[in-house]
């Protein structure tokens, strides 16, 4: 899933050839967990006034060819800029390195994250600096757009650099952008909709249940109406939404029918019963050990 | 029974209120809710939107073996606002003094490095993963009694249930231990006569701090861009794809399947067979100190015969204070595992309950000719 607006960048990706070696392939793309996100804009709440933009290290996984990277957590890294000068705290930022390992021993250092759309000088700098880290690995650099500029939107971008110049320093370099995803496990994603929810408490299962039923009807009814009014003739009918649907449709609830449905409610109502006896068992067997003998 | 159950339902909603946006309201004077003292009792816990993904990752990334880790923030009028949090280092099963040592070294640089980056670094109380909301352990109640002694306010627990998360429920819970618990925690005494005393039950260990999630302003105006769909740019995409967004609806909470069901029900015998364990264990101990009891007592009645006999005629009486040591008494067995593995039986019934219901009414859901 796309993070951010779209951009008209065309992502060229090499053809795999069977003569290079598997490991010197630049990643192609990045997934990134919404804790990496999270971290960066709370790091960036919590900046100094003088500071402009933020700097991290982003810590994940790579596939075994290097093609994907999976940024699963980010941590803060202390920096200054001035227009002189730019100065990362590397004893920090390994400090910090080594006790995350403790805890993931398998998330490594992929690259790092800045604030704001601006690359430049230091950009590359900073982007030199995690090359060393990650050899001999490429770093990827995340430029995350907080939005609260105006006239900007909030979004996700990453790159790669490659040296430019006869003679490459390690102030030149180009930044190359790379398709960035959002991606989350199941539980993550329950995480991300509770954040997400207008009002942000922890609900029951039938509660949940019923608003998921609300939005399925939402949606039956959407659907009902836009086929009566292809039917009217108001609209013209797209094929290929028609297609989807009766392919969705199509599935039907016949082996429900077919007896499973007793068989299954009898189970679950077992079961249900069976809870609740446990539960009163349990109730009743801790009221006793309060009687006294006597 | 399907009218019973729709009956049972809540009526629906005319149409969802879109929620009125509230601004949190800066107070005029902050002295009367800062507390040095922390004499402002708890009355809430706010999860902050980053504790909570994170919570979430280090949890599920270790799947079903429990994980803990620090919740750190800050109290403000009696809502102990939790900020963020950091994982602790999976315990080795043997708790020799090298590792615990290194526990302590990797928590303490920890919170000085986030300090140096301006995060909150003040622990509040820990974090503790389970699954089908059993989390009565013992681990649990010694961390919980460590902490109420030295943080601020006791500190509190915050539970997160792994297979409620992963069904499409994330599920948050504070809790800290009560008055009661902790008096008798600290006395070491969990015999039946003090559990009588303190009318101590499993549901009486723990009492809940109600949990509320907050997500800061530039978070929720982030998430809000990735919920909003965006229509592809690219002409003559599929219809399916025309329209992205980085959050689509997810509609888990409908799969019908009861892999779960299963494992849960498993989870209870086994809690049930445990406990049934523990209970033979302290009849046996209870048994065994009923038999020494009427032994020493039998043993004190046959002296005093005697010696009522020897003053009888006329002899001294033979003494009488050797009884404790000729008999030794074992001590009342402790009552806490059975109270906590009680406590874990409830816990997954309960669960078990849950699902199941919300099993029938899914079930009810899916059959198209219910006439409900």
């Amino acid at each position: 899933m796309p993070l951010g607006p779209s951009s008209s960048a065309v992502h060229l990706q090499p053809v795999p050839s069977s003569s290079t070696p598997p490991t010197a392939r630049a990643p192609s793309n990045v997934t990134v967990h919404p804790v990496a996100l999270f971290s960066i804009l709370d790091h960036y709440l919590r900046r100094t006034d003088t500071q402009e933009r933020v700097i991290g290290t982003l810590l994940g996984t790579r596939t075994e060819n290097g093609d994907v990277v999976d940024v699963r957590s980010a941590f803060a890294v202390l920096h200054s800029e001035s227009s002189e000068q730019v100065a990362v705290d590397m004893e920090y930022h390994r400090t910090m390195y080594e006790l995350y390992q403790r805890t993931n021993p398998k998330e490594v250092i992929v690259g790092w994250y800045a604030t704001g759309t601006n690359l430049n000088t230091y950009s590359a700098l900073i982007q030199n600096f995690y090359s060393q880290e990650t050899a001999p690995h490429p770093a990827i650099h995340i430029a995350l757009n907080t939005g609260t500029e105006e006239g900007q939107e909030s979004g996700v971008k990453a790159y790669i650099s490659s040296p430019v110049g006869v003679y490459p320093k390690p102030e030149n370099a180009v930044f190359l952008p790379i398709p960035v995803d959002l991606r989350f496990n199941d539980a993550e994603r329950s995480g991300l909709e509770l954040l997400a929810s207008p009002t942000p408490l922890p609900a029951s299962d039938i509660a949940l249940l019923e608003s998921t039923l609300q939005t399925v009807l939402g949606m039956i009814d959407r659907v009902l109406a836009y086929v009566r009014a292809v039917l009217a003739g108001e609209k013209q009918g797209d094929k290929a939404i028609g297609r989807y649907l009766l392919e969705t449709f199509a599935s039907g609830t016949d082996d429900l029918d077919k007896g499973g449905f007793a068989a299954s409610l009898q189970d679950t109502l077992m079961m249900s019963y069976l809870a609740n006896l446990v539960r009163a068992q349990a109730e009743v067997s801790t009221r006793l050990a309060l009687v006294t003998s006597s | 029974m399907a009218a019973a159950l729709a009956a049972s339902l809540p009526a629906p909603q005319a149409a969802p209120t879109p929620a009125a946006p509230t601004y949190e309201a800066i107070p005029a004077s902050m002295s009367k809710v800062i507390d040095i003292e922390a004499d402002i009792p708890l009355t809430a816990v706010q999860l902050d939107g980053l504790a909570v993904s994170k919570i979430t990752k280090h949890s599920s990334d270790s799947h079903s073996t429990p994980v803990h880790g620090l919740l750190l923030g800050l109290d403000l009028d009696g809502i102990l606002e939790v900020s963020n949090s950091f994982p602790l280092p999976h315990h080795a099963s043997d708790e020799d003094d090298k590792t615990s040592k290194g526990a302590a070294r990797y928590q303490a640089s920890m919170l000085r490095s986030l300090k140096e980056v301006r995060a909150d670094d003040s622990v509040v109380g820990f974090y503790q993963s389970t699954t089908m909301g059993a989390f009565f352990s013992q681990t649990l109640i010694d961390t919980q009694a460590i902490h109420q002694d030295k943080l601020r306010h006791g500190g509190i627990v915050v539970v997160h249930d792994i297979s409620q998360t992963s069904k499409g429920n994330a599920s948050f819970r504070a809790f800290r231990l009560t008055a009661a618990f902790l008096d008798a925690y600290k006395k070491r005494s969990f015999s039946s006569q003090s559990l009588i005393d303190r009318r101590m039950t499993y549901s009486s260990i723990l009492e809940e701090v109600p949990l509320k999630i907050r997500t800061n302003p530039l978070l929720d105006a982030f998430l809000n861009t990735l919920k909003t769909p965006h229509s592809s740019a690219l002409p003559g995409v599929h219809p399916a794809e025309s329209v992205t967004s980085s959050l689509p609806p997810s509609f888990s909470a409908l799969d019908l399947g009861n892999a779960a069901l299963t494992r849960n029900l498993e989870h209870t015998i086994e809690a049930l067979d445990s406990y049934r364990v523990e209970e033979g264990n302290l009849a046996y101990l209870s048994r065994q100190i009923a038999r020494e009891k009427a032994r020493a007592d039998t043993y004190v009645a046959k002296r005093k015969e005697e010696n009522l006999a020897r003053v009888a005629q006329g002899l001294p009486p033979l003494p009488e204070e050797d009884v404790n040591r000729l008999f030794k008494l074992p001590p009342e067995p402790s009552r806490l595992e059975s109270l906590l593995l009680l406590g874990q039986v409830d816990a997954y019934a309960k669960t078990l309950e849950g699902t199941s219901s919300s099993n029938l009414v899914k079930m009810y859901a899916a059959k198209a000719d219910a006439g409900v």
